[in-house]
């Protein structure tokens, strides 16, 4: 039986100051080292076994990883926590990152937990990913090699896996500026306030009065990786927008999604809600594009 | 395992200590301080029972390393009070609304109304239910609790 009181594993344990540090330690330690920022999902499946590291990296401490500017976009420090993100995020262009953090977690999670560690963690119900895919998010990784940069949707692997080099630290993410007449908004659907997502659905667009010249669409919990459905944002872009062709688009989304049943919903359910998901969350961001709130 | 050393200050007083790495906030609050406000009770991070506020901010102490917490400042339930044992007004608000039964959500109920009310006195009911949304209370039906902290808001 799992004991949740304390936790049984050993490890070593370092916090050092820099980017540089943080590498030499991943690299000196080899595979069982594990970088920790907020921890409140590795220690979780500490508890529950799943992970035993040899050796925690701690990266909070590390210098010139917590930040939020405006520079061709927006970049993100990865260990920016996600009340900072949030904050920055309400009101702006990038609202669809707010709502995914508001919906994420609880306050004490938004404390803690960081923006790099909600990606790094891979899980397909990351809140975080869905709205970061439809900005079209590169992240930066550096490793003993020097420094990489990819796109997010190119980032997950899997179930809690990424490209990530055990070598390798997230440092950055960087979201493309959204520009004139965008919108964007992210709904998700969970059973109560703080729970994990059943579906969740991300859109971006841009409009020129009836037209969408850009759609961006990307759903979360409802595959092994938060996923990009570009079937659907190719039957919206460039055309005229009317009730039939998002119901048609909606439908595809149900048919592009590959759930599965667990414990929080059954693959069916998710199937159908996805749909009403992406549905809502479109006319939401379309409404914004031209100022609307709702 | 490498031992560290660790320096914080709980309810306003420095505390040396020596850690292992696998040592977790809450349990070294609880037995090493001897501070058994504190509750553990999921163990998860889904309940709130165990929240603590680490320089100002509410953090879960069955998720925090004590490493992790080396030279902060960490207030707990038994640090909200005056130390002549003078209520805060949310412990006096949480005993007039009745916002309390068995007790066990309590401590960090109160930790997180004090935080919202820190940080926004004017806090709206939208604002104090989002505030306490990973708080479980099986007794009250939350509607006293969010009484309670809406009576501690300026108007």
């Amino acid at each position: 039986m799992i004991n949740t009181r304390i936790l049984t594993q050993e490890f070593d344990y370092f916090a050092p100051e820099s980017i540089k540090q943080v590498v030499e330690l991943l690299e000196r330690h080899g595979e069982g080292a594990r970088v920790i920022a907020g921890g409140t999902d590795l220690i979780n499946q500490m508890k529950e076994e799943k992970m035993s590291p040899s050796c925690l990296v701690n990266i909070m401490n590390v210098k010139g990883l917590r930040y939020i500017k405006e520079d061709e976009g927006l970049r993100i420090g990865a260990a920016t926590k996600l009340r900072d993100v949030r904050a920055y995020c309400f009101k702006s262009r990038y609202v669809a990152l707010y709502e995914a953090i508001s919906s994420l977690g609880k306050p004490q999670v938004w404390n803690m937990g960081t923006i790099g560690g909600n990606l790094c963690n891979a899980s397909p119900a990351a809140d975080t990913a869905p709205p970061l895919l439809v900005f079209k998010a590169r992240v930066k990784l550096v490793g003993k090699d020097g420094e990489r940069e990819l796109l997010l949707e190119d980032f997950f692997t899997g179930v809690n896996s990424t490209v990530l080099q055990p070598t390798e630290l997230m440092v950055e993410i960087h979201l493309d500026p959204p520009g004139d007449g965008a919108g964007n908004a992210f709904l998700k659907v969970a059973r109560v306030g703080a729970d994990i997502s059943k579906v969740s659905c991300a859109v971006f667009l841009k409009r020129q009065g009836r037209t969408c010249t850009e759609c961006r669409v990307a759903l979360g919990a409802v595959a092994p990786v938060p996923m990009r459905v570009k079937v659907v944002e190719e039957m919206i872009e460039g055309r005229e927008i009317e009730e039939s062709l998002v119901a048609k688009a909606s439908e595809i989304v149900s048919e592009e999604v590959k759930p599965i049943d667990d414990i929080r919903s059954s693959a069916e359910y998710r199937r159908q809600v996805a749909a009403v998901t992406f549905r809502d969350v479109f006319w939401k961001a379309w409404d914004r594009a031209i100022g609307g709130k709702n | 395992m490498n031992k560290r050393k660790v320096t914080f200050t709980v309810n306003g007083e420095r505390h040396e200590l020596v850690v292992e790495p696998n040592e977790l906030l809450l349990n070294v609050l609880r037995e090493k301080l001897g501070l058994t406000g504190t509750k553990y009770a999921c163990g998860k991070g889904q309940c709130g029972a165990c929240t603590v506020l680490v320089n100002g901010e509410s953090f879960l102490s069955c998720l925090t390393l004590a490493v992790a917490v080396d030279g902060a400042e960490i207030r707990t339930i038994e640090g909200v009070a005056e130390p002549d044992g003078t209520l805060d007004p949310i412990q006096e608000a949480f005993l007039d609304s009745s916002a309390i039964q068995c007790g066990f959500c309590t401590p960090g109920m109160v930790l997180m109304g004090r935080e919202l009310l820190n940080r926004n006195p004017r806090a709206t009911e939208e604002e104090i239910r989002e505030q306490i949304k990973g708080n479980l209370c099986r007794c009250t039906g939350y509607f006293s609790i969010v009484r309670a902290i809406k009576s501690c808001c300026e108007k």
